[in-house]
């Protein structure tokens, strides 16, 4: 049996850096913002990179939260959709969604909006926001994303 | 009550400054509980609330005039926090930004004044919160204002007394604000008669949602995202095989508790992620006691016998309907055209997008919980038969909730949570990992159809002949106990069908399978309406008719209103002025049900072994139109969830062991696979109907009719493309 060894990091999470004590750095960067640092905006969907629900920005590129290990995001700036609202592209994605009355129950929407705003600070416009989005809604929102992502 | 309410208010920082008198329509009660019920969900000691001063059991109002509405409904996607709350900005001629709306927090109050009106409990389902409170909460509304409007009287005699838009009282003379005549309104008694508004100044507008900015920014609370201070993390692990119970179980495991919960066990640990792995590493570790009748719990098994229960002559089965003077088998005999088709249609899970969980607090004397829960009334009796605690001591808080689809009405991961926390007495958040939430849901259950139809020379439909064999909810939990228990759920969507049918028998024949059932958005109708929409779609075929004018000609007196939508999702979707691309198809099915009538049309392309559904055309009728822009984004979520199941939805088992793990191999929609659809709201003045699973049963026949058009091939077995994968495309 392993015996858990408490590791103290430091994570830039929205320009705040903030410290998390955890026992494995191999846990994923999702269950440190939502567990430890009390982040919960970033969502746990499926676990296995498939649904998107857990997607952050780090070094302003969109991962899946849920199998990254925190130990690689140290040192680098993560953007939760908690950070959102004092980012230029994340204001304008969060205005182009309530405009478009995108959500339902909500819950896909932090990694809906994560994966947009990751698209945005890579250069995509408008209709090509889309592509790289496969992330699921069974709410079945992707109309409205698909509206939404045309102005941005 | 006193336990839970201290230490809510302890946790939340509320105001408890309630003078509260009860003008609920549906029950009064003494509501002092009310004035702190927590708003998101969240215990997080940050909640502060202005102080407000309740009026009735619905209504609180803060000295900056804000209002703010408590509903019993649970919000889970279908915007009803919007829409109950546009029946009171209209009674109340609110200014919709002054108006906010929250989860009443349930407790014992008994009558309970948030009961669903059309259950008489609390419980959110069947697409009846709109329906149900369309009437009492606009009557609540209209007696809290004539409440404003006596205070107002006693302040400044002078009469003459109306609503001026932004919570105002005026006579012309003196204007009041709510605010100022709330604690004074609070005192008189409600009364027993009012006139409700007829101003359409809110209701029937596009407002926007008022939950969609908090699920914009990170800051909705769902029952994944509560926290309480000292909590700690559980999550859990069920018997792979349906229906196991726990024979023994390690003590511990990686250094966390274990937990025995009879059929799953609980472990305990400081974050989910631990929690999670320890529960999956205990897989071989537990021993676990197998249920003895595994082959009512095999897929292969299971259709087997429903495939002899569909033809057995020596069965008896129920009859739900039968109507006409002659028995449909005899008239089936002088039909001169005939159909007798199959349909078959799998379990299927639930897959919420946010994954069974709940927050429980349990002390010696009070019991508390935050949870995604539809089904606050049973929580009661949950919780009271495991801690013995009285109701009175119980608090029951609604988060949000991300999907609820029928799923989260059940009891299992309540009573888990409360479980934990009873035995460890911290407060404990549990959390089901996605593996667990997909191998160990309450299924839709699978049925096997069979449809026996003939037309005579004349092109009249003579005789239906309808048996349905499936697994039956209600006898499954002895909810109608008795020798003959009624499932009426099962046929729903085959009897009362709307067409002109001269002899029908509408039979159910419950197959004894033993996988767990539940209620799936749209439920009987989710398999009943696939039956009837593609047998009626085969006869116009058999018959040399246009799907659409046979229909049509089935329905002109009876049912104007599902004539109605039948016209105009025809003129919407071009079927009878243009023809569709080339190389498309369409496919229509049309429905009454939940108190609204749809009809979809459907157009694909493709081959046989691939498809895409490009365009999905919609009519509804639903009565009055509360919000028009939810009405559509549910017919589109309706839509969506529709083709999921249609196209890939499908649980197997094999002696009890279900096939799927995740989304992974339980494969759903996902937006570049999203058709265009169309929506088109049919004005109406009629009473409310439903629409959170309006949209969904048509989806699958209209997708299968579209699909034979375009090659040739009838689907009577869905999903269309079983086994389907899903990656991180
Ligand atoms: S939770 Fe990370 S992709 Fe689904
Ligand atoms: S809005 Fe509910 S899952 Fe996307």
């Amino acid at each position: 049996m392993m015996v858990p060894v408490s590791t103290t990091l430091t994570l830039n999470v929205n320009g705040v850096n903030r410290t998390a004590t955890v026992s494995d750095t191999g846990m994923p960067l999702l269950w440190v913002l939502r567990d430890i640092l009390g982040l919960t905006g970033t969502k746990y969907g499926c676990g296995i990179e498939i649904c998107g629900a857990c997607t952050v920005l780090v070094n302003g590129q969109a991962e899946k939260s849920c199998v990254m290990d925190v130990g690689s995001a140290v040192g680098k700036p993560i953007m939760t959709v908690e950070g959102l609202a004092v980012d230029p592209d994340g204001q304008k994605a969060q205005a182009a969604w309530i405009a478009n009355q995108v959500p339902q129950c909500g819950y896909c929407q932090p990694g809906m909006l994560m994966v947009t705003v990751g698209a945005m600070k890579a250069g995509h416009h408008g209709a090509s926001i889309g592509s790289e989005n496969s992330n699921v809604c069974v709410c079945g929102t992707y109309q409205r994303i698909n509206q939404a992502v045309q102005g941005l | 009550m006193s336990g839970s309410v201290d230490r809510r208010a302890v946790l939340t920082g509320a105001a408890a400054t309630a003078l509260v008198i009860p003008v609920a329509v549906v029950a009064t009660r003494n509501a002092a509980t009310l004035a702190v019920a927590s708003t998101s969900g969240t215990a997080t000691a940050s909640t502060t609330q202005p102080p407000g001063a309740a009026l009735g059991a619905y209504l609180q109002i803060d000295s900056a005039n804000n209002v703010k509405l408590f509903i019993g409904p649970s919000e889970m996607g279908q915007g009803i926090m919007t829409g109950l709350g546009q029946l009171v900005a209209e009674e109340l001629m609110l200014n919709w930004s002054q108006l906010s709306v929250e989860h009443a927090t349930a407790t014992a109050a008994s009558p309970n004044p948030f009961a669903n009106p059309m259950f008489g409990a609390q419980i959110t389902g069947g697409s009846t919160s709109i329906r149900g409170w369309y009437i009492p909460l606009r009557t609540a509304a209209a007696k809290a204002r004539d409440m404003l409007f006596a205070a107002a009287e006693a302040a400044t005699p002078g009469g003459g007394w109306q609503l001026a838009s932004g919570g105002k009282v005026t006579n012309g003379v003196t204007t009041f604000n709510f605010s100022d005549l709330v604690a004074a309104a609070a005192k008189l008694t409600p009364p027993s008669s009012v006139t409700l508004a007829t101003t359409r100044n809110v209701i029937g507008k596009r407002l926007h949602r008022t939950d969609i900015p908090a699920k914009v920014d990170g800051s909705a609370v769902f029952g994944i995202d509560v926290q309480i201070p000292g909590m700690v993390f559980a999550s859990v692990i069920h018997c792979p095989t349906s229906g196991g119970i726990v024979a023994s179980m390690p003590s511990s495991q990686n250094g966390a508790t274990l937990i025995n919960l009879g059929d799953a066990v609980g472990v305990i640990a400081t974050n989910t992620w631990s929690a999670m792995n320890a529960a999956q590493s205990l897989a071989s570790a537990i021993k676990w006691t197998l249920p003895t009748n595994l082959a009512s719990r095999d897929s292969v098994q299971i259709l087997a016998t429903a495939q002899s229960l569909l033809t057995s002559t020596t069965v008896t089965p129920r009859i739900y309907e039968s109507v006409g003077g002659i028995d449909p088998a005899a008239a089936l005999g002088q039909a001169t055209t005939k159909i007798d088709a199959t349909y078959n249609l799998p379990y299927l899970a639930h897959a919420c997008m946010e994954v069974l969980n709940c927050t429980a607090v349990v002390t010696p004397t009070s019991a508390e919980i935050w949870a995604p829960t539809q089904g606050q009334a049973m929580c009661f009796p949950t919780i009271m038969g495991i801690t013995g605690l009285p109701a009175s001591a119980i608090s029951v808080h609604t988060t949000y909730l991300g999907g609820g689809l029928g799923r989260k009405i059940e009891q299992d991961y309540i009573s888990q949570a409360v479980k934990i926390a009873k035995q460890i007495g911290k407060p404990v958040k549990l959390v089901w990992s996605r593996k667990q939430d997909f191998q160990n849901d309450k299924y839709r259950p699978c049925a096997s159809i069979r449809v026996q139809a003939g037309a005579d020379a004349a092109g009249n439909i003579t005789a239906l002949l309808y048996r349905n064999v499936s697994p039956s909810i209600n006898i499954q939990r002895n909810t109608t106990p008795g020798n003959n228990p009624e499932d009426t759920g099962a046929v729903a969507g085959a009897v009362g069908l709307p067409y002109a049918i001269a002899n029908r028998r509408i039979e159910f024949v419950p197959n004894p399978a033993d996988i767990p059932l539940g209620y799936w958005r749209s439920v009987g109708e989710s398999y009943n309406t696939f039956a009837v929409e593609s047998a009626i779609d085969e006869l116009a075929l058999a018959m040399g008719k246009d799907p659409v004018a046979l229909r049509r000609s089935l329905l002109t007196s009876a049912n104007p209103r599902l004539l109605g939508v039948l016209n105009a999702v025809d003129k919407l979707s071009g079927w009878s002025t243009t023809a569709p691309p080339k190389g498309s198809a369409r496919g229509v099915a049309i429905l009454s049900g939940f108190g609204s009538y749809i009809g979809l049309v459907a157009e694909i392309s493709g081959s046989a072994t691939s498809i895409r559904v490009n365009k999905m055309f919609c009519a509804i009728d639903c009565g009055v139109a509360i919000n028009p822009d939810s009405i559509e984004a549910q017919v589109q979520g309706g839509i969506a969830h529709g083709l999921s199941a249609a196209l890939w939805g499908q649980v197997t088992f094999a002696s009890g062991i279900p096939n799927v793990t995740n989304f992974s191999n339980y494969r759903v929609l996902r937006r570049a696979e999203m058709p265009a659809v169309s929506v088109a709201i049919v004005p109406s003045t009629e009473a409310p109907g439903g629409v959170g699973e309006t949209g969904v049963p048509c989806v699958a026949p209209a997708v299968a009719n579209a699909f034979a058009k375009l090659t040739g091939v009838r689907v009577r077995t869905l999903p269309f493309f079983p086994g389907a994968t899903m990656s991180d495309g």
